[in-house]
């Protein structure tokens, strides 16, 4: 079960999927860019967003009743 | 009182009643095949652009545009077997209507047991907003919509809790399961496609195409055909719109009040319905906008 949770949380999916993404985005807009400094960079920045939306619950800082001025 | 309507004013409310049914249920108890290959049909268009793009057959950019169709495509011939229209239980082609509930929302990663179950206590209680599964969708504009959309799928969303809770509260908690195992599987191949270097093709087939299918579907399946979601009531809480993209790019949600009226209504058939049924409804002071 707490592989479970691990795998549906924010942290998970910014180290599986956001990280190579970004890291494959900064590649093909810039092809000099060695690999390791790609997914160095790409790591560092899904990373922070992901203990972002691990702690605040949200990946925009603002969560949706703070939001809501209804 | 209308021309329409003025036919009507000598019936009492119960042979409106017994008119009314007689006239929905002209439409009813067919087989909606076209549901049935588009349901089917769709996947198949969208586990084949997978190949079709790895292999440099297409373009990505092709590839996304057909992928984003697919995936916002793929809601409607579930909801067709949500509501048991293909087969109910016990008829022969019962097993066609759970295929088709089955397979079509696999792009949207959504399980079709979750969607039955919430789906019909939304129609039990629509715009409660304790107990309708859909309330969050509610906004005071499409903008407004747009915004509590992104807020509705952050990671602790009140939103993200809605169909769970929904689940527990009716006693079909062991559903849950469904949505874990589909949210796991999904993951597992984004994680793998991603870290095997294939994360653009991932987020351009699958990931961005949900993103965009999600806000089209609850833009004119939820927050469009309930605005404002005030009222609850048979006749009150569902309206009819007049769609600036028209009826086909809207997905039919303009005539979604025959549809809450009469779930068994094939969607294909809605706007005929609609049509015979106008003077009762506007007898029954329904909310039909310009349509």
């Amino acid at each position: 079960m707490k592989l479970i949770e691990l795998l549906l949380s924010p942290i998970a999916f910014s180290i599986g999927f956001l990280a190579p993404l970004l890291a494959q985005v900064l590649l093909a807009i810039n092809t000099e860019l060695s690999t390791p400094v790609a997914y160095g960079t790409g790591l560092a920045i899904s990373i922070s967003l992901g203990i972002v939306a691990q702690n605040r619950g949200s990946w925009l800082w603002v969560k949706d009743h703070e939001s809501d001025h209804e | 009182m209308n021309k329409a309507t003025a036919g009507l004013d000598s019936l009492s409310e119960s042979e409106l009643d017994v008119l009314e049914r007689k006239i929905a249920g002209k439409y009813m108890h067919m087989v909606p095949w076209g549901a049935v290959v588009w349901g089917i049909g769709n996947l198949i268009a969208w586990l084949a652009v997978w190949p079709l793009v790895l292999m440099d057959i297409i373009p990505l950019w092709l590839g996304f545009v057909i992928a984003t169709l697919n995936v916002a495509l793929s809601y409607l011939p579930s909801h067709e077997a949500q509501h048991n229209i293909i087969a109910s239980k016990g008829q022969p082609l019962r097993w066609l209507n759970e295929v088709v509930g089955h397979l079509s929302t696999i792009p949207l990663v959504l399980p079709y047991r979750v969607l039955r179950y919430t789906h019909y206590e939304h129609h039990s209680h629509t715009n409660d907003p304790q107990l309708d599964p859909d309330f969050n969708i509610h906004a005071n504009s499409g903008w407004h919509f747009l915004w509590k959309s992104i807020m509705n799928r952050q990671p602790e969303s009140a939103r993200s809790k809605a169909y769970p809770e929904t689940l527990q509260r009716t006693g079909n908690e062991h559903m849950i399961l469904d949505a874990i195992i589909y949210q796991s599987m999904y993951l597992v191949i984004m994680f793998t496609l991603a870290w095997t270097g294939y994360a653009i093709e991932a987020a351009l087939l699958w990931w961005v195409p949900k993103q965009i299918a999600t806000t089209y579907i609850e833009y004119y399946l939820s927050w469009a055909p309930h605005h404002p979601g005030k009222e609850q009531g048979r006749y009150t809480d569902t309206r009819g719109f007049k769609s600036r993209l028209g009826n086909l790019l809207s997905m039919g949600m303009q005539y979604h009040i025959i549809h809450h009226l009469y779930p068994r209504i094939p969607l294909s058939l809605t706007p005929a319905a609609y049509r015979e049924l106008k003077p009762i409804l506007q007898r029954r002071a329904c909310n039909l906008g310009e349509l």
